[in-house]
């Protein structure tokens, strides 16, 4: 382990470290470029690499492009990345109320604690860990989602009946395409477009981004947001105030992260919704709220040290990103997998040592640019906006090389905008779209494996706890409704 | 010697006389081919997302062309994941069919054929040739009781539907185990599973008992895996224990080959002039030795062969297709 510092600590490699970090940063600051995409697009220059100088660009991009995602969410209510979606509903409200610098500092103190947490569990436990995940079937994947989708509930902000509605309309538009179990197209109206129905990408910039651009060139910004000078709005008591908080959300990153097929987005909406509920005061979440920042940012951080776990133990990439980190390692002839520690000991040690100096780069490099990036909001907002707006077109495009996403991406930017004009919230139709295929393709398989007796879930002891979070989840809130009603008549 | 050879002929109707001679030559000549055809870049269209074999070996291959100068202008590979192919399929048909811009697939087109998505069929393209190929093993956890193929085909037989299996449906793991329990005459129980990855992970957790990968990731993977069949044609060098389907008698074998298409109006010359560059690259030492080394087999089919190939087997997998709900 030692050895993998050391090796890092070549001049040479801290450089690509740190151009892998600081690349990622302005990528994932964009809304419709990602860190997945950027890896995607260099892939191709690490073919002549070193392994090592490879998989340490790969991994500073990875974490770079997860942390500058909250930028944008924060300032423009963009998430810069999927996994910066929560980081909108409190961050974006600070920013209002002339708290963006503030708001950003937060995020970035979140960023790494959920990183440096993962990363020791990356570091100390992956073997363990790794075995432990595996034992998770269709059934205890289901029930996980399931869980995820009635926090859902919990999460809406204002009408219970609006978010379900936005919920259930989110899960419709993930319907089309090909139905994974069976192998069929549905939906499709016997067109190509629909064939792979509406992709992630181009939905969510459509939905958060082009609906806000839209939104800000029709009307003036209200208020001009403050961006104060001067000294860091960090104190060593946010530590104790947010302490128990990052603990818990990067338990909740790093454990959702280490599940296979599950990424940062999801991780981060599990840990805001806990945090909701734990909290003394839910209603505050979402108008700018301190903790909703740090939940959602600790969290999707978290997931990335999760995803590396059954990345390099076993050879399962936990998420598309990690997938494409298996594919140029598997160009260099190394597979990631049990045999990695032993065949490659410097790859599988690099990888974890060049995950913790990414965190720390990362650190170096937005706590250190932070005063600059927040001046973002004081460009004039119609240029930023045709710049933003520019890139949310490549974006969409190149995901797939397809002119079709963009499409795609302007109707959904409609359709964002029609849901916030009737108040109908765009976080619930957004994790609605992107857990309902999870949650199907996993209870199908469920049933497929069980010949369609539901009764099998019942041998299934921690689907079975899934299930009963699930219901406390949905029976808390009219129970304490209830209960803090009875106290006042006494 | 020109002069004894063309005794009478004024020296200027020489000159043009050999000119004219000179340019047809040219414009019949293989080699001139290579000077009109490409003109352009040659674009190379993925149907997946950047990273995985077919994405691999068609950089590869164009990064040895371009390093040779085997075609005189520049390749570059454009990723068009989705739509079970059609939207590589529909950026392939957006440019001239002229041969500058190509499809670089395998057979899970043919899949996409028999499955009837993605509204092509093998008539629109003609096919450049296969460049080498790799198949797949039928593997069991290392704890499982089933030491062999025939142990297992047994139980199944006594159990219909006793064992689950591991595949994406619709996709060549699905196809391959069909055609073996097929040609075997057994049932085994499905759970979805779309990826190599997610089939491993069903495995080593003990919620699949059966599942197909790339002979590369079956030995990449290394520990907790037992591999009872190889659907290749004689068996692999790194696995020297693992029979083959038809050594044990049953009549089934794929090779998925990495297969270059272009569309079925591009001019017979321009497929043959790529055909000729993939050929040297894919006989090339370097590449040679990492198809070895990755457990695929490197060689050469030319455009009609495997375009008769492709038919023989996009026959057999609509018979399967069929029996799908």
């Amino acid at each position: 382990m030692i050895d993998a510092f050391h090796v890092l600590f070549d001049w040479h490699l801290l450089m690509l470290l740190v151009l892998g970090t600081g690349l990622g940063i302005v990528i994932g600051a964009i809304p419709g470029l990602t860190a997945t995409m950027l890896i995607a697009l260099t892939l191709p220059l690490t073919f002549h690499m070193e392994p090592v100088a490879a998989i340490t660009l790969l991994i500073g991009e990875y974490v770079g492009g997860i942390s500058g995602g909250l930028i944008t969410a924060i300032l423009l209510r963009m998430p810069g990345t999927p996994a910066s979606i929560v980081t909108t509903f409190d961050g974006y409200p600070m920013a209002r109320s002339g708290r963006a610098e503030r708001a950003i500092a937060l995020g970035i103190m979140a960023s790494v604690a959920g990183g440096l947490v993962s990363w020791m569990f990356l570091a100390g436990m992956s073997p363990a860990l790794a075995r432990f995940a595996l034992q998770f079937g269709p059934w205890e994947y289901f029930t996980l989602v399931l869980m995820a989708l009635v926090m859902l509930a919990a999460l809406t902000q204002g009408s219970l009946v609006k978010g379900l509605l936005a919920a259930v309309l989110g899960m419709a538009f993930a319907l089309p395409g090909i139905d994974n179990s069976v192998g069929r197209a549905r939906l499709t109206f016997d067109t190509d477009f629909l064939l792979s129905g509406f992709g992630l990408l181009p939905v969510l910039i459509g939905a958060f981004a082009i609906s806000q651009i839209l939104r800000d060139a029709a009307a003036p910004p209200l208020k001009k947001i403050e961006v104060p000078k001067g000294r860091l709005p960090i104190h060593m008591r946010d530590l104790r105030t947010h302490g128990p908080n990052m603990l818990r959300s990067s338990l909740i990153g790093t454990w959702v992260g280490l599940l296979p097929g599950i990424g940062g987005n999801i991780a981060a909406l599990v840990s805001y919704t806990t945090s909701k509920q734990l909290s003394r005061d839910p209603a505050k979440f979402g108008t700018g709220h301190e903790p909703g920042i740090v939940a959602g940012e600790t969290a999707n951080n978290a997931a990335i040290g999760g995803a590396l776990i059954p990345l390099i133990t076993m050879g399962i990439p936990g998420s598309v990103t990690e997938a494409i980190l298996i594919g140029a390692l598997t160009i260099h002839q190394l597979q990631p997998g049990p045999l990695l520690f032993q065949n490659s000991p410097e790859i599988a040690y690099g990888i974890i040592a060049a995950y913790f100096l990414a965190n720390i780069v990362m650190l170096v490099l937005m706590w250190g640019a932070v005063r600059w990036i927040a001046q973002l909001v004081r460009i004039p907002k119609a240029g930023l906006l045709g710049v933003i707006l520019m890139f949310c077109v490549l974006g969409s495009y190149a995901a797939n090389s397809s002119f079709n996403d963009v499409w795609v991406m302007i109707g959904f930017g409609l359709v964002g905008l029609g849901l916030e004009a009737v108040r109908v919230p765009l976080g619930p139709f957004v994790i609605g779209f992107v857990l309902s295929p999870i949650a199907e393709e996993q209870l199908r398989a469920s049933l497929m494996l069980s010949d369609g007796d539901w009764l099998a879930l019942f041998d299934r002891p921690w689907a079975i706890l899934f299930l009963i979070l699930s219901l406390a989840t949905l029976a808390w809130p009219p129970m304490a409704a209830r209960l803090s009603a009875r106290r006042r008549q006494i | 010697m020109s002069k004894i050879a063309m005794p009478g002929v004024s020296r200027r109707v020489f000159t043009i006389g050999a000119g004219v001679a000179l340019a047809g030559g040219v414009l019949s000549g293989g080699q001139a081919m290579a000077q009109t055809f490409p003109s352009r870049p040659i674009k190379i269209c993925v149907p997946f997302k950047p990273g995985g074999r077919t994405d691999l070996v068609a950089r590869m291959l164009a990064e040895k062309i371009k390093e040779n100068d085997w075609l005189p202008q520049p390749i570059a590979i454009v990723n068009a994941d989705g739509g079970a192919g059609a939207n590589a399929v529909n950026m392939m048909k957006r440019d001239p069919a002229d041969g500058h811009t190509i499809l670089h697939w395998q057979h899970q087109l043919l899949i996409a054929i028999a499955m009837e998505l993605g509204n092509f069929s093998l008539d629109q393209f003609k096919s450049i040739g296969y460049t080498g190929g790799g198949s797949p093993i039928w593997a069991v956890h290392e704890d499982s009781p089933y030491q062999t193929l025939d142990e297992l085909i047994a139980y199944l037989k006594d159990n219909p539907r006793g064992l689950v299996e591991a595949v994406g449906i619709g996709t060549i793991p699905h196809f391959v185990g069909a055609m073996l329990a097929q040609s075997a005459g057994f049932e085994t129980r499905y759970v979805t599973a779309n990826s190599g990855s997610d089939r491993l992970r069903l495995i080593l957790g003990g919620n699949a008992d059966i599942a197909l990968f790339a002979a590369s990731e079956y030995l990449s993977q290394g520990e907790n895996l037992r591999p009872l069949v190889y659907f290749g044609t004689e068996r692999l060098a790194q696995m020297p224990d693992v029979p083959t389907a038809t050594e044990l008698g049953y009549d089934v074998t794929w090779a998925n080959p990495n297969w270059w298409l272009a569309p079925a109006d591009t001019p017979d010359e321009h497929v043959a002039a790529i055909g000729a560059a993939l050929e040297k690259a894919i006989a090339d030492p370097e590449i040679v030795q990492y198809f070895e080394e990755n457990t695929l087999e490197a060689y050469w089919v030319n455009g009609e062969d495997s375009m008769a190939d492709a038919r023989q087997t996009l026959e057999q997998l609509k018979s399967i297709a069929a029996t799908i709900g």
